[in-house]
């Protein structure tokens, strides 16, 4: 479809020649990102499959053979995967919901202008330069069942096999909250203070003005940190090592940890089956949150 | 409805006084605007009347109660935000409606709710974007809805603080209109906010000039054109600018005169200070002209001559300065770098003294269109 003008013919050529220079200069832009994800994305993602589909040799010799879908079958229905699949669920519902309100009353408290505030800022949003480990060290010092000043609290305890995971979870918390404290402040910091004086002239009183002005111009933020924890919990490992290694028995062993496997007693398909049933819940609770929350998350002009 | 007073009110954050000692009447019922450079305090002055500023000093009221201590939500006033201040979350009609249900004590019934919101609307044509989001709403939809919040809660005082600054000039200057025609309207009084002049003079029953946090003369916009009462509002009022040029008062075989470096010009008598007094002299353009005759005014070179279609502004260098003198249709044209002469009218000449710039009182605008 095109009309020729006087001239139009001689011009043909030369557009098609720049449309492909554009195209590969295109190209030539997205090359880096597409190395990256290739080479530490999808790649991995396919070798993945390929060793939920095969068994594990048994002495390592040979190519391993091919067992087809139903190794991730069994795995994703066997008891051991839905035990790490409850405690990663329950280790997502002790810890995203108290570190969001935790974080917003921390940074609401923060948000004024006082004298020395910033050294109050600054101690709150510390724990984000803290190792998982040394967060964990801490922790530990302070719920060590000999020795540690919360030893007698049952709730704390780690040998405890119904509160252990609730107790390594709290340490998670801790650890998250400057994350959240930060972004919650950087984004009441980011309402302007004339929607505070209009809703203070309009008479809103602090509670009200809380759940109708600032929640809702907080929302993207929320919504953020919501899907940020939510990963933070399903990936979380080190203070569960460093704290029980996934004790006492079995109580907090959470997903990624069986995955992790660290005392060696799961065959690598079932590992890789389980990483793809880790994979799946991932993408399935990001997609949720943000088809659940986004309706009423407000993003501004 | 009520008036606004402010009797010696001061503030001051830490160091730095944004107000000082301001006293002024706002009557009942009338628009005023405060005028002044950014900067001067007249902002700070509005929001010591919301209540978003606590007075240093003084003493505030509204209509009869001192509000010093009363919090903002129950001063019974209603503001319009430069940046307006419109909730991005909700939609026109719960932005208008926000007011009347933000405080559960004195909340309405629904149905008077719905029919206020409805008056608001239908005053300010918002009807067909009730549904909308600010953020689909123009520039000047948006200041219709903050006027229209404001005005739904039926406040004993409007606060504007420079509402139209974000609008175009064109729309800028059809709101100024429909802002004069909201207040014959409402009858309820206007304090209003700006650094424009033109808004000052076209809207407002009286300005109060304000700079470096003090009132520097109240008066309805003529009143302050014609009659500046010091040096700062014969500067800011008016434009282009008036002239000023610093002399010496003498009496001469003609009169009363200002002996300048460059010349010399008659001024009306009427002023009490006695020969030798150090003054600036303030000429407003339209009262100065090209002298057809040798011997008399200012010398000068003309730099440039503006058009302006129905006038034209002739800017000269006289001594270290640059005076404008506006020409009419009729008047010649003198080509740049002529040595021209411009003559002053006398009567029409303002003398402030040299050390107070205060107005030398009696001085020569004892003209017919200020005796109203």
């Amino acid at each position: 479809m095109t009309t020729t003008l006087g001239g139009a013919p001689d011009r043909a050529p030369k557009r098609t020649s720049q449309k492909v220079r554009e195209g590969l200069l295109g190209w030539l832009f997205l090359l880096p990102a597409l190395a990256v994800f290739v080479a530490f994305f999808y790649y991995p993602l396919y070798l993945l499959v390929d060793m939920s589909l095969h068994r594990e040799n048994r002495f390592g010799i040979g190519d391993p053979p091919y067992v087809g879908p139903s190794q991730i079958v069994d795995t994703l229905t066997g008891s051991d995967f839905i035990e790490g699949l409850t405690n990663s669920g329950l280790y997502m519902v002790y810890t995203v919901p108290l570190g969001l309100v935790l974080g917003v009353l921390l940074a609401v408290a923060a948000n004024r202008r006082l004298r020395g505030i910033r050294v109050f800022q600054t101690i709150f949003s510390s724990t984000v330069a803290t190792s998982v480990a040394v967060a964990s060290v801490i922790f530990f010092t302070l719920v060590n069942p000999e020795v540690g000043y919360f030893k007698d609290v049952s709730w704390l305890s780690l040998d405890n096999p119904d509160w252990a995971l609730f107790s390594v979870s709290l340490s998670s918390v801790w650890q998250n909250l400057g994350l959240t404290f930060i972004i919650v402040l950087a984004a009441l910091q980011a309402i302007p203070a004339e929607m505070e004086e209009a809703s203070a002239l309009d008479g809103y009183g602090p509670l009200r003005h809380f759940w109708q002005i600032t929640v809702p111009l907080i929302s993207p933020a929320l919504l953020f940190l919501a899907v940020v924890l939510v990963v933070h919990a399903l990936q979380a490992y080190a203070q569960i090592e460093l704290l029980t290694n996934g004790g006492p028995g079995t109580a907090t062993e959470t997903l990624l940890y069986k995955i992790a496997d660290p005392q060696g007693i799961r065959s690598i398909g079932t590992k890789a089956s389980m990483s793809l049933g880790l994979f799946v819940l991932t993408a399935v609770v990001a997609a949720a949150q943000y088809g659940l929350l986004s309706k009423r998350v407000h993003y501004g002009d | 409805m009520s008036a606004v007073t402010f009797d010696e009110v001061t503030k001051a954050f830490g160091e730095t006084v944004a107000v000082e000692n301001m006293s002024l009447e706002v009557i009942d019922g009338e628009f005023m605007v405060l005028l002044g450079p950014s900067g001067c305090g007249k902002s700070t002055a509005l929001r010591m009347i919301a209540g978003l500023e606590e007075v240093t000093s003084g003493m505030l009221s509204i209509g009869n109660q001192v509000v010093n201590d009363i919090p903002p939500r129950e001063r019974d006033i209603a503001m319009v935000f430069q940046s307006y201040a419109l909730y991005p979350h909700m939609t026109v009609r719960k932005n208008i409606e926000s007011p009347l249900v933000a405080n559960k004590r004195t909340r309405l019934a629904p149905a008077e709710r719905e029919q206020r919101v409805h008056e608001a609307a239908e005053i300010l044509g918002l009807t067909e974007y009730m549904d909308r989001k600010p953020g689909e709403l123009s520039g000047g939809q948006r200041q219709r809805v903050a006027l229209a919040r404001a005005i739904v809660r039926r406040p004993q005082v409007f606060l504007m603080d420079e509402p139209l600054s974000n609008l175009d000039a064109k729309l800028r200057t059809q709101t100024r209109l429909e802002l004069v025609e909201l207040h014959r309207r409402l009858g309820t009084t206007f304090v209003y906010v700006t650094h424009d002049q033109v808004e000052a003079m076209t809207m407002a029953d009286r300005i109060a000039i304000i700079s470096d946090g003090r009132v520097q003369q109240v008066g309805r916009p003529q009143e302050v054109y014609d009659r500046p009462e010091n040096l700062f509002v014969a500067q800011f009022i008016g434009s282009p600018p008036m002239n000023t040029i610093s002399g010496t008062l003498t009496t001469g075989s003609s009169g009363r005169t200002v002996q300048t470096a460059v010349g010399s010009f008659a001024v009306s008598d009427g002023t009490g200070a006695p020969d030798g007094t150090p003054v600036v002299a303030a000429v407003r353009p339209e009262h100065m002209a090209v002298a057809t005759t040798d011997g008399a005014g200012l010398s000068g070179t003309v730099e440039n001559i503006e058009m302006l279609g129905h006038e034209r502004h002739l800017l000269a260098r006289v001594d270290d300065r640059v005076m404008v003198a506006r020409l009419g249709p009729e008047d010649p044209s003198p080509a740049i770098h002529d040595r021209v002469a411009l003559t002053v009218d006398p009567d029409r000449a303002h003398l402030f003294d040299a050390a107070t710039t205060r107005r030398l009182d009696d001085s020569a605008v004892a003209a017919p269109g200020n005796a109203r």
